[in-house]
């Protein structure tokens, strides 16, 4: 027997009945923490502010805010109008001269815009799927994450962000930025990753992808 | 007169350790079940519930043990007991060692569902409280562990204790931690054992309190000999003993 | 004295291990207690929690073959191990066919399970540990010491010398901040890098062939998407039906482990990197790896098979937090570590580590998927018992002590005669009693009354 049968062999089931009933029964009504449907975008906000997340965030009514958007929080920062911006069609109707766009993330990017699909209020997360034009990397290379998130797009619990069948090549949750606590569990901003993030909720929707 | 359903026949089990090392425990159990309109008796063929076997994984021993303590036992129409972890050993253990049995099984079932460890019975069973009596003096309580966890022993203590007069309870920091006993466990690891009664000893003193309480001798003789260790002036009394209103006599480790 | 023994007196008599554990899982357990309050009916959460896992397992053959289906369909490759040895070799042949000089490793617990730093290095393969305890123990050259942060027991101090002497431009000023600092600027063009990115997994999706992993660091994530080959080495435990699944372990594994609603990085890999991608490996390997769990499952430990490596059982351990966990010897410390250990390194070598405990209990009200720790321990001690591993003296004394135990009539008898001798040692505190220097090498015993319980009250005592 080879490695696969042999373990399989010995894993017969202890129970008898296919798991998949079994499966569905354990998913009704599960605990967890309470959210209110009628205050997403309240409730989400709130939880970018709680010090575990430490996002800034700010308020776009239109995409073709974005770019001030994305200036006004250079010059808080003391960035230069430099950033990297995802391959993103939706992206292109924005006016960018005010910056040095860059087309490919550096092995430390100082700023780097994202899109997020949704945000959820349980957590404060912001939700990605790699595509061609959603490469994932500069995501966690970058020193400032700007999120870009239509604010209709916030759900309210963990289990509403999956997606039914087939997946992406990789779906990844973003709750607040790279964080350590592995010396004396003191907590550190950019261990690795982003030190500072930076949502700005879109008002009116995006065009489609 | 009480009627034989208001006056239970209880067995008193007053464990080994108690037997052995402080014997005013079990009077003071005696003494508060009797109060609490109980009729008391004292079986006489009593030595130990096994746990030092059942802890040590001598498995058969711990189920002979067991099914004499079962035989003695099941004549009473309950069984108190001045120890959350005797208490625990027959209330959780018993059942599941003998579980494959299927005579000693249902019987061991059967006696642990009528054993308790004394301050719940008092307290829950009997709705019972110590009346006239006194103590001025402030105490810290410690939770052990096998009382608390396997017993859900906590807030019975404290009622009855709050019904002493004069007695006033000092929250302890880490009341709920493990003191470092665990049986045989001090036996055999005395240098661990040793550095956590150390942190408990300190939190105890760190409280102000003139007494230490709990519900276990093995945990009370653990801390109370740190205690005395440190030169600490904290003296250390099974609760028991306050609630029958033999908190004035000597405490464990001081001369009778 | 046994190996245990020493590492135990190195452990306790070494006062900065003390305040390093201290502080971190100080932390932890408040941290926790916060989220566990703020988390509407966690007991009930931790009900379903266990229910989830004891269904996978009863249902594991089903679950593995299913998750191996869709993992082949999403372009992963899959491979068995029955063995550490075996997992480790699948692992070098896959860098060695991609022709890898450097593999980026984010921290995996079973890596560490399975020997895998090792087999790197006799592979000749640059290892580079890229989350920041993982790589404080790489620059010291220790071993993990818990299971979410293998780093510790080593103080702020002792990581500042240590970043000095090793890294390129180490950090100036002696704040935990520039010590991080200096970590990501060492790390961040080494996992840049690698060839290959190595990892474990804290859920396999069966419904999609996910592997998901969690970080705080994000270090999974720059480990695993540059290189271009991914290997994720996973235990077979570590099935989930589905994504709802995995939510509700997820929830309890962040509240259990740091107190945090959610990690900061959480992420489902679906295979290889797609047509038109601009990143992502060209290969992902999957390796399921057994090593005694199969054996765990028959013979009576399927309960420690619902383990999500939390650590939360090591926090609140009172044992782990004196001796902190490198005297535990094994790969897994503290409470758990006390149950799997005699599986990975054989009970004769480690039936210490059940006894080392206080049977307390506090592991298992702690632990999210209702573990029932303390019985397992406890089975381990009849297994030791039953095999004559316990030592000579344990077995001499409690059969005295239970030959009397059977014979109340004897047994009153022997202790009257032990009384009367313990009195002769003295009134009140005795400091110092023959055979039990345990016991007074530390602290004082209580002098006996002068007669049992049982002889008083026979003669009349009732008060």
């Amino acid at each position: 027997m080879n490695a696969r049968e042999e373990i399989l062999s010995r894993l017969k089931p202890t129970v008898p009945g296919p798991a998949a009933i079994g499966a569905d029964a354990l998913l009704i009504a599960p605990e967890r923490p309470f959210v209110d449907a009628t205050a997403l975008e309240e409730g989400f906000v709130a939880k970018l502010s709680l010090p575990s997340i430490a996002a800034t965030h700010d308020r776009i009514d239109t995409l073709a805010d974005l770019p001030a958007a994305i200036l006004r929080y250079c010059i808080e920062q003391g960035l230069p109008p430099a950033l990297y911006l995802p391959p993103d069609a939706r992206l292109s109707g924005c006016d960018w001269s005010p910056f040095a766009v860059h087309e490919a993330a550096a092995t430390e990017e100082p700023v780097v815009l994202a899109v997020a699909r949704c945000g959820i209020a349980e957590t404060g997360s912001l939700v990605f799927e790699t595509a061609p034009d959603a490469p994932m990397l500069p995501n966690f290379v970058a020193l400032h994450h700007i999120v870009l998130l239509e604010a209709d797009r916030i759900v309210a619990h963990l289990e509403e962000a999956t997606l039914p069948g087939p997946q992406p090549r990789a779906h990844y949750w973003v709750t607040g930025v790279s964080g350590t606590t592995d010396i004396e569990g003191t907590y550190v901003r950019g261990a690795h990753g982003p030190r500072f993030l930076h949502v700005i909720l879109v008002r009116a929707a995006l065009p489609r992808r | 007169m009480a009627s034989e359903m208001l006056r239970p026949r209880v067995a008193l089990f007053v464990t080994c350790l108690v037997d052995a090392m402080r014997p005013r425990i079990g009077f003071a159990a005696l003494a508060a079940l009797e109060a609490a309109g109980c009729e008391v008796v004292v079986p006489e063929a009593q030595t130990c519930c096994g746990q030092p076997a059942l802890n040590s994984g001598d498995r058969d021993t711990a189920i002979d043990l067991a099914k004499r303590a079962i035989a003695m036992l099941e004549p009473y129409e309950h069984v108190v007991i001045p120890s959350g972890s005797c208490a625990g050993t027959i209330r959780s253990h018993y059942p599941e060692i003998l579980e494959d049995d299927p005579v000693w099984g249902p019987r061991a079932h059967a006696v642990a569902a009528k054993t308790y460890e004394i301050m719940a019975y008092l307290d829950e069973v009997r709705g019972w409280r110590p009346e006239g009596v006194t103590l001025p003096a402030t105490a810290a309580y410690h939770d052990s562990c096998s009382g608390l966890r396997e017993l859900g022993i906590k807030a019975q203590p404290r009622r009855l204790l709050r019904a002493v007069d004069g007695l006033q309870l000092r929250p302890l920091a880490g009341e709920e931690t493990c003191c470092g006993f665990g049986g045989t466990f001090c036996v055999k690891y005395p240098a661990i054992s040793n550095a956590i009664v150390e942190e408990k000893a300190a939190a105890i003193e760190a409280t102000g309190a003139d007494l230490l309480l709990a519900g276990d001798l093995g945990c009370l003789m653990n801390m109370a000999g740190k205690l005395s260790r440190r030169g600490s002036s904290v003296r250390s009394f099974h609760a028991i003993e306050l609630i029958a209103g033999m908190g004035d006599g000597p405490a464990i480790g001081e001369k009778a | 004295m046994s190996d245990f023994g020493d590492r135990v007196d190195l452990a306790l008599a070494d006062p900065i291990l003390k305040i390093a554990v201290e502080r971190t899982a100080g932390t932890a357990e408040a941290k926790r207690a916060l989220a566990v309050d703020a988390f509407p009916d966690f007991e009930d959460a931790r009900d379903r929690a266990a229910a989830i896992k004891d269904h996978v397992i009863a249902h594991l053959g089903a679950y593995l073959e299913e998750f191996e289906a869709n993992a082949i369909a999403a372009g992963a490759q899959v491979h068995w191990a029955r063995t550490s040895d075996e997992a480790c070799k699948i692992v070098i042949d896959i860098c060695k066919a991609a022709g890898a000089r450097t593999v980026a490793r984010s921290k995996s617990m079973l890596g560490e399970e399975i020997g895998l730093p090792h087999a790197l290095a006799e592979a000749g393969i640059e290892r580079v540990e890229t989350d920041l305890a993982e790589h404080i123990i790489q620059l010291a050259d220790e071993r993990p010491s818990h299971i979410i942060w293998p780093a510790m027991h080593k103080t702020r101090e002792q990581v500042s010398l240590l970043f000095k002497a090793r890294h390129r431009s180490p950090h100036q000023e002696e704040t935990i901040a520039a010590m991080a600092e200096s970590a990501r600027r060492e790390l961040r063009t080494q996992m840049l890098g690698a060839d290959v990115g190595i990892s474990g997994a804290n859920f396999l999706i069966a419904d999609t062939g996910a592997v998901c992993t969690v970080t705080n660091e994000g270090n999974a994530e720059l480990s695993l998407v540059p290189p271009r080959v991914h290997i994720v080495t996973a235990g077979i435990e570590k099935i989930v039906p589905s994504m709802p699944h995995a939510v509700h372990l997820l929830r309890m594994l962040a509240r259990s482990a740091t107190g945090a609603a959610l990690t900061q990085y959480t992420t489902f890999y679906t295979g290889p990197r797609r047509p038109g991608d601009r990143d992502g490996p060209e290969q992902m390997h999957i390796v399921l790896v057994d090593n005694g769990r199969t054996t765990m499952r028959e013979e009576g430990l399927a309960e420690m098979l619902r383990c999500i490596r939390c650590g939360a059982c090591m926090n609140h351990c009172v044992v782990f937090r004196q001796i902190g966990g490198h005297a535990y010897g094994g790969t897994y410390p503290g409470p758990m570590g006390a149950v799997l250990t005699p599986v990975l390194d054989g009970l004769p070598k480690s039936r210490e580590l059940p006894n080392a405990c206080t049977l307390n209990g506090k592991c298992q009200e702690v632990c999210p998927v209702r573990i029932p720790l303390p019985t397992l321990l406890r089975g381990w001690r009849e297994k030791s018992w039953r095999e004559g591993l316990e030592p000579k003296t344990m077995r001499a004394g409690l059969g005295v002590w239970a030959w009397f135990a059977r014979r109340p009539a004897l047994y009153r008898l022997a202790s009257g005669s032990a009384l009367r001798a313990m009195r002769v040692l003295g009134r009140g505190w005795i400091r110092r009693l023959p055979l039990a220097g345990g016991w007074t090498d530390h602290r004082d015993m209580p002098a006996p009354e002068a007669r049992s319980f049982m002889a008083q009250y026979k003669s009349g005592r009732r008060r």
